[in-house]
């Protein structure tokens, strides 16, 4: 394959690609609309793709592990297996929300999944009781604003000290809404240098594989 | 540093994990099996959200977003359940619902049983709908809001959106005077800002887990968003709007819970200062 397919043809597709969402967004300039739509709807349909990839991708890579026996993964490995399975069958035969599915979600993956979730509350608990500790200034003011902010969200001390609520009030408003904010633009400042240097070719990661001496343009 | 030498302060100082588990776990389940009905003040936020709703004009169309995994459910969905019941108890309102997160139409039907909304006299197809999960996140925000249709022409049963009538006239942003989102994920939070407020100027009601609210704060403080709450305020909607749930019921457990946390902080730091000071007196 040559290095234009495999390089500059698409970076030129990219490049002309982000050009017509952007231009679309920002200036609305009549006809791009049209085109946008359909690049956003097959946007949609390649990610609902790379789900089933990733499927695929799962299988490849744990029946690997099972006939391997990797120590201490393969037996999970087959449990996977048979759960991708499972609700794969039951899926197609009753539908995705059909009753029988419905069931298998509720009784397994939903369960474990909020318990999963919930099981942070214990480690964030035994965390407060040993990390939230005056050990110097700063920690001192962390502790302040964690236990204002911990007593803020109790709904009934709320009630019972008022005082708390404009002080939570002023510590989310000035503190933490600025402080967000740089990190806000800061990100964003990154995120648009990334795309700027992903249009002009500068960023090749999404071209797979390419060699040093491809990387740099060369052959 | 075996126990015996580690004395009073120092063994309270790392008390064992499963002692601060066990009580965490007695305050949590007391409440639960006997509510004790603490009171809850109603945050401006919570009300704002519920003045919006009852703003609206009949006819309306709102697009909901279940845009939270299973792990969220706990939080979001009495949000979402109180929300509804509003919704339908106003009536007249068209309330299309669509997932950013592929567990979102499973969560939606529990959603809806817990409501029944056939008690409001409201129906499927006609009050209320559901058009399935669309994948892409936020390139699915732009492409509902540039072409509905384009982007999916069924329900999330399979069967044609032709056929609802609360479809009819539901091409694209425009066609919605509301968005309302609940969401465990970033992506979707501010996705919604850039992808229907910036554009469209969508007014955008907001609910996220607790611990988004930080990184949501910047909008909700900008008017890119009209509300923006998260989940443990539920119990302050269901008291707003006179429908108790699962939220009001966990108001009694977030306030002991919080109060507990505050108290191992407390016991924490006089440990703390206890060993250094019976260190220091050592050493004197």
């Amino acid at each position: 394959m040559s290095l234009f397919v495999r390089r500059q043809l698409p970076i030129v597709l990219v490049f002309v690609t982000a050009l017509l969402v952007m231009v679309d967004y920002f200036l609305k300039i009549p006809g791009t609309g049209p085109v946008v739509k359909d690049l956003q709807n097959w946007g949609i349909i390649l990610t609902a793709f790379s789900l089933g990839f990733g499927a695929v991708n799962l299988f490849y890579l744990h029946t690997r592990h099972i006939s391997r026996r990797t120590a201490g993964q393969w037996p999970f490995s087959i449990w996977l297996l048979l759960m991708i399975v499972v609700f794969t069958i039951i899926g197609v035969a009753t539908g995705p929300t059909g009753p029988q599915y419905s069931w298998l979600y509720n009784a397994s993956y939903f369960a474990l999944s909020a318990t999963v979730y919930s099981s942070l509350g214990f480690y964030m608990t035994t965390g407060c009781y040993r990390a939230l500790r005056a050990r110097n200034a700063e920690a001192a003011l962390l502790l302040v604003v964690g236990a204002i902010a911990l007593l803020r969200n109790a709904p009934a001390v709320a009630v019972g000290v008022p005082i708390i609520i404009p002080m939570e009030a002023w510590l989310s408003a000035i503190p933490t809404t600025s402080a967000q904010r740089g990190i806000m633009i800061g990100a964003s400042l990154g995120a648009i240098a990334l795309g700027v240097r992903t249009m002009i070719g500068r960023e090749t990661g999404f071209l797979g594989r390419l060699t040093e001496a491809e990387r740099r343009g060369g052959t | 540093m075996s126990k015996k030498g580690k004395g009073f302060w120092g063994r309270l100082e790392d008390v064992p994990r499963e002692i601060l588990y066990a009580i965490l776990l007695i305050v949590f389940i007391i409440p639960m099996l006997n509510p004790i009905g603490f009171p809850v003040p109603i945050s401006p936020e919570v009300k704002k959200w519920k003045d919006t709703i009852e703003a609206m004009p009949a006819g309306s169309a709102i697009l909901i977003d279940f845009g939270y995994s299973g792990g969220g459910e706990p939080e979001l969905g009495p949000m979402a359940v109180a929300v509804y019941h509003h919704i339908f108890r106003k009536g007249g309102l068209k309330a299309i619902t669509m997932s950013t997160s592929l567990e979102g139409p499973l969560l939606w039907d529990k959603v809806i049983a817990e409501v029944n909304p056939a008690k409001y006299g409201a129906k499927y197809g006609v009050d209320y709908i559901h058009i399935g999960y669309i994948s892409g996140t936020e390139t699915a925000m732009a492409a509902v809001g540039k072409d509905l249709r384009a982007t999916t022409n069924t329900d999330y049963k399979g069967a044609s959106l032709d056929q609802y009538p609360i479809m009819t006239g539901i091409k694209d942003a425009s066609s919605f005077k509301l968005l309302i989102v609940y969401t465990t994920g970033g992506d979707q939070s501010e996705g919604w800002v850039r992808q229907w407020y910036t554009p469209y100027k969508v007014p955008y009601l907001c609910s996220v887990i607790a611990m988004m609210v930080p990184t949501m704060l910047p909008y909700f403080k900008a008017g890119q968003i009209v509300s923006l709450t998260s989940g443990a305020q539920a119990g302050q909607m269901e008291l707003l709007l006179g429908v108790p749930g699962r939220g009001i019921k966990s108001a009694d457990v977030i306030t002991l819970t919080h109060l507990l946390v505050f108290a191992f902080v407390v016991v924490g730091n006089i440990a703390y200062y206890g060993r250094k000071a019976s260190e220091r007196a050592r050493g004197g």
